[in-house]
């Protein structure tokens, strides 16, 4: 796992009530049983974390953990 | 593999609640016995989640000026303002929301959805960015989608999450466009305007509010939350609709700039949409004549909003934030607020069942909305038949 999916599995984890499911990169976000408004509540701190803005058409392809780190890293993040 | 088998899963929701009685999302209003009252199910029922703010639906001066325009005029415009259904009612409309403003120029639209979807469409395009609240109205959302400007959202009413995103867009920030609410519709809070006026104003943001919900509730003449934040002169755009304290239908847009009267060119919204039929204009300047002239419809309001508010906190549920015309009940699951919901019913009370996806935090709520025509008798019964729907269960 990469060093900004690993950060983004932390930021995940405590938005989920079983904070012992087992995620990694590839796993469906939408198969963790996140209302989708939760879902961008991640999204917005993890925007806040690395202090980057992703825009809501991006959103709409990503699926994983990786894709989301793609984003993030596209937004100039190492 | 068909088109159509997506439908199957909401087939399969839709007969789920079919097996509970009456489905939430359908309940027919056999007649309509005043603004407060309808027949349901066969008996009168309060009705305590409409957007009658005011309770004008059935006010003798709007049912009246509605019957002379059908007369004069008939029953529908058959195009679009642009093309062949531009009527004086229409411009006078236009011309009396902006002069309630103080603005110069006022656009109407045919609905209220409308309304925002031919505003930010006509505002910006590929390129500008909008910054969303986080609980915006799905209008807002799918006006930012036709436009094609990029879209990032912001915590709800959080100011210092929108003032990170307009830093972090650099140069962009000043052509960017800022979406919020007045008084929102599901937990019936509502933001402080000059927060955001202030970071707007900062990075030359424009800032557009939808007071949907706050025209004629909130405001010393009812002008809505903008008015009451005294930021009228500082707000770019506010939207709003007839639906609700106007008891109509329709929308409109108003601005203090003057470009404003070139949207008409370009929103196709406005562009390709039949114009308001004339009985719906006159019966909504009719009733924005009532808004101005009778205060004493908002004071009521707020009453019966804080009588509900105060009374349902007593009885130990929970609520949204503040005590506003929409009282929002939370209920600890999806199931245990459909049963409230049906209890409700049962009891004579009709209330808004709001359960994820679309209830803004993910959680499971009773909307409650009041009216101005609501008695004090009605609004005990409402808090009186959600003691009893609430009875002994923990809805915290």
């Amino acid at each position: 796992m990469s060093d900004i999916a690993a950060v983004l599995k932390t930021i995940l984890q405590g938005f989920l009530s079983d904070k012992q499911t087992t995620i990694d990169e590839t796993t469906p976000i939408n198969s963790l049983g996140l209302e989708s408004v939760v879902v961008l509540e991640f999204v917005t701190d993890v925007e806040d974390h690395y202090d980057i803005n992703i825009d809501l058409d991006s959103l709409a392809n990503i699926q994983t953990l990786r894709d989301l780190a793609e984003a993030v890293k596209e937004q100039g993040v190492d | 593999m068909s088109l159509l088998d997506k439908f199957a899963e909401a087939a399969v929701k839709r007969d789920q609640l079919l097996e509970l009685g009456t489905n939430p999302t359908q309940v027919r209003m056999e007649r309509m016995i005043d603004a407060t009252t309808a027949v349901v199910d066969g008996k009168p029922t309060i009705l305590a989640g409409t957007n009658n703010y005011l309770g004008l639906t059935f006010e003798p001066e709007c049912i009246e000026a509605g019957q002379r325009a059908l007369a004069e005029s008939g029953t529908g415009t058959t195009g679009s303002r642009v093309a062949n259904g531009n009527y004086a009612g229409h411009e006078l409309l236009e011309q009396e929301i902006a002069e309630f403003y103080g603005y110069p120029h006022a656009m109407l639209f045919s609905t209220g959805y409308g309304a925002n979807l031919g505003t930010i469409a006509a505002l910006v395009g590929p390129g500008d960015a909008v910054l969303l609240d986080a609980d915006a109205h799905a209008s807002l959302y799918d006006g930012c989608k036709l436009s094609g400007a990029d879209v990032f959202r912001f915590k709800h009413s959080d100011p210092e999450s929108l003032d990170k995103r307009l830093r972090r867009l650099g140069d962009r920030a000043r052509t960017a466009l800022v979406a919020i609410e007045g008084l929102y519709s599901i937990l019936g809070d509502y933001p402080d305007l000059s927060e955001f006026c202030d970071v707007c104003e900062k990075y030359g943001a424009m800032l557009l509010v939808d007071e949907a919900h706050s025209l004629g509730t909130m405001g010393e003449h009812g002008r809505g939350l903008s008015e009451q934040n005294g930021v009228l002169d500082r707000v770019d755009f506010i939207v709003g609709t007839f639906s609700k304290s106007l008891g109509a239908t329709g929308g409109y847009c108003v601005s203090r700039h003057e470009e404003l009267a070139l949207f008409r060119y370009s929103s196709r919204p406005f562009i390709f949409t039949a114009s308001p039929c004339p009985s719906v204009v006159a019966s909504t300047r009719a009733a924005l004549k009532l808004l101005r002239a009778q205060p004493e419809r908002r004071e009521k309001l707020w009453q019966s909003a804080s009588k509900l508010y105060n009374g349902l906190k007593a009885l130990g549920l929970t609520l949204g934030p503040q005590a506003s015309p929409v009282v929002a009940v939370r209920c600890d699951s999806p199931e245990y607020a459909l049963t409230v919901w049906h209890r409700l019913l049962a009891e004579g009370v009709y209330t808004n069942l709001i359960i994820p996806p679309a209830s803004p935090d993910g959680s499971s709520l009773i909307r409650c909305s009041l009216s101005a025509a609501h008695s004090d008798e009605q609004v005990t019964a409402i808090i009186k038949a959600v003691e009893r729907a609430t009875a002994g269960q923990n809805t915290a």
